[in-house]
């Protein structure tokens, strides 16, 4: 199994360890992670906002590198995600659009063909490695760890475009978070945004929305787990902002899997989770 | 009790029209005010003058200045939960979009925004990933990160235009 892996800016600068844990499970699993020569940012959720053309043609110079490449695309970040997906759809279905992007793209010497799928980490996780061999390459599981998933937005939303899971009933973080033998727990809003777009506008609105996710996981479990750079940078820096010192641990999926597939606290860099995440090592079976 | 008059002006009318002539804006008459997006909103919670519900019904009535004024469109998360519940598809979010790209056509522009969008051509990225960033990430063990095609970023942006919309340098 192999992907062409599409890191993203945020990650990528200010986020080894969510990279880092991705790249070890991903050799745990067999799955072969190559990079992406000259790709760029996907175009941002905030260019599709304000320019369908130019984000559109920036996702779609991305892909095109990946096809060149003959690989299908994996993702980390739920914003490239949302937008190299919309714009593999977009481009796939409409002939004249692509046309026209692809006028733009003449300008790099790209083009867009249609010929690769784009995913999300955890997706391919589901899809394409399967729970089962997930869970089996968990040896050293969790015991009695409660952790609560967030999934964000844009794995699963727009979701007549993503076309995964159900926006309202999500599965893949819980049954993930399971197969390393901790407890996925329920809890009120579960699959309510992080609000972090908003951090660049009304900063106190995100650091409110997000305490008041902090505070209701942390009433009913030890931990969260995330699947996207800006939920994880919301989750932990809210905590941060209040004087209430919640301390909840919060973790990227691949960084639990990794604990639970036997990887040390230091590879999956736990040690720059900025709360202290190391409680977790000491609900592992021996 | 007195009753308000809403006048639809000419001009208000082409701005709804130029609304729904947006990607994805184009049921905006279909709105019946349910508020089914205002209660499920992440930042309505929060920010009482941010209501998807209002922001619908301003724009059908063509109320660009109250839309425009200040922060409310960027305040949107673009978390698409309107979008997924709203029973007659208006796609508020889609609503937000339209409007956030009038607004840069009349130079509103918020500077958050204009300094993200403005970053990519510079960088590549929207973040700094130099020499500092790769010699921390070879402590980490990771690669290098891929170096960013600038020139083919730019010729993009120049081509469609984008920045000189937003007021960011051509070059």
């Amino acid at each position: 199994m192999k992907y062409a892996f599409f890191v993203g800016c945020t990650i990528l600068s200010r986020l080894p360890a969510y990279e880092k844990s991705a790249r070890k499970v991903a050799e745990k699993l067999g799955v072969e992670l190559i990079d992406i020569p000259g790709s760029s940012c996907c175009g941002t959720t905030y260019m599709e906002t304000l320019d369908r053309k130019t984000s559109l043609a920036l996702a779609a110079r991305n892909i095109a590198i990946a096809e060149e490449m003959g690989l299908n695309i994996v993702t980390l970040c739920n914003g490239c995600t949302e937008n190299l997906t919309k714009t593999n759809k977009a481009l796939k279905e409409d002939p004249t659009l692509r046309a026209e992007v692809n006028e733009i793209l003449a300008e790099t010497g790209k083009q867009f063909k249609g010929a690769v799928e784009v995913k999300h980490y955890v997706r391919m996780l589901k899809e394409d490695v399967g729970f089962d061999k997930v869970r089996a390459a968990c040896t050293k599981p969790f015991k009695g760890l409660r952790v609560g998933a967030h999934y964000g937005c844009h794995l699963l939303k727009p979701s007549d475009e993503m076309l995964f899971e159900d926006p309202n009933d999500p599965q893949v973080l819980d049954e993930l978070i399971r197969a390393t033998g901790a407890e996925s727990i329920d809890y009120p809003g579960k699959t309510e945004c992080c609000a972090g777009p908003v951090m660049g506008i009304r900063e106190k609105v995100t650091w409110d929305v997000g305490m008041d996710k902090v505070e209701t996981v942390k009433k009913h479990g030890d931990a969260m787990a995330t699947c996207c750079p800006f939920c994880y940078i919301t989750y932990e820096r809210c905590q941060f902002m209040t004087d209430t010192n919640p301390n909840l641990p919060v973790v990227h999926i691949p960084q639990l899997l990794g604990l639970a597939m036997g990887l040390s606290a230091d590879e999956v860099g736990l040690g720059t989770n900025k709360v202290d995440a190391s409680g977790l090592l000491a609900r592992q079976e021996a | 009790m007195e009753q308000s008059e809403i006048r639809i002006t000419q001009e208000g009318k082409e701005f709804r029209g130029e609304v729904m002539a947006t990607h994805g804006a184009d049921k905006l008459m279909h709105c019946y005010q349910c508020g089914t997006c205002s209660s499920d909103c992440p930042v309505a919670k929060r920010v009482p003058e941010f209501r998807p519900r209002n922001i619908a019904r301003l724009a059908i009535y063509g109320q660009k200045d109250r839309l425009l004024d200040g922060d409310l469109v960027w305040l949107c998360a673009g978390c698409y939960t309107c979008y997924e519940r709203c029973p007659q598809k208006v796609h508020v979010s889609e609503v937000v979009t339209a409007l956030r790209q009038i607004a840069l056509r009349e130079g509103k522009i918020h500077p958050t925004i204009k300094s993200i969008v403005t970053t990519i051509p510079r960088l590549g990225y929207i973040s700094e990933i130099g020499e500092f960033e790769n010699e921390m990430r070879a402590e980490d063990g990771l690669p290098p990160a891929p170096t960013p095609a600038t020139e083919e970023i730019k010729a993009i942006m120049k081509k469609t235009g984008i920045l000189g919309r937003v007021g960011g340098k051509q070059s």
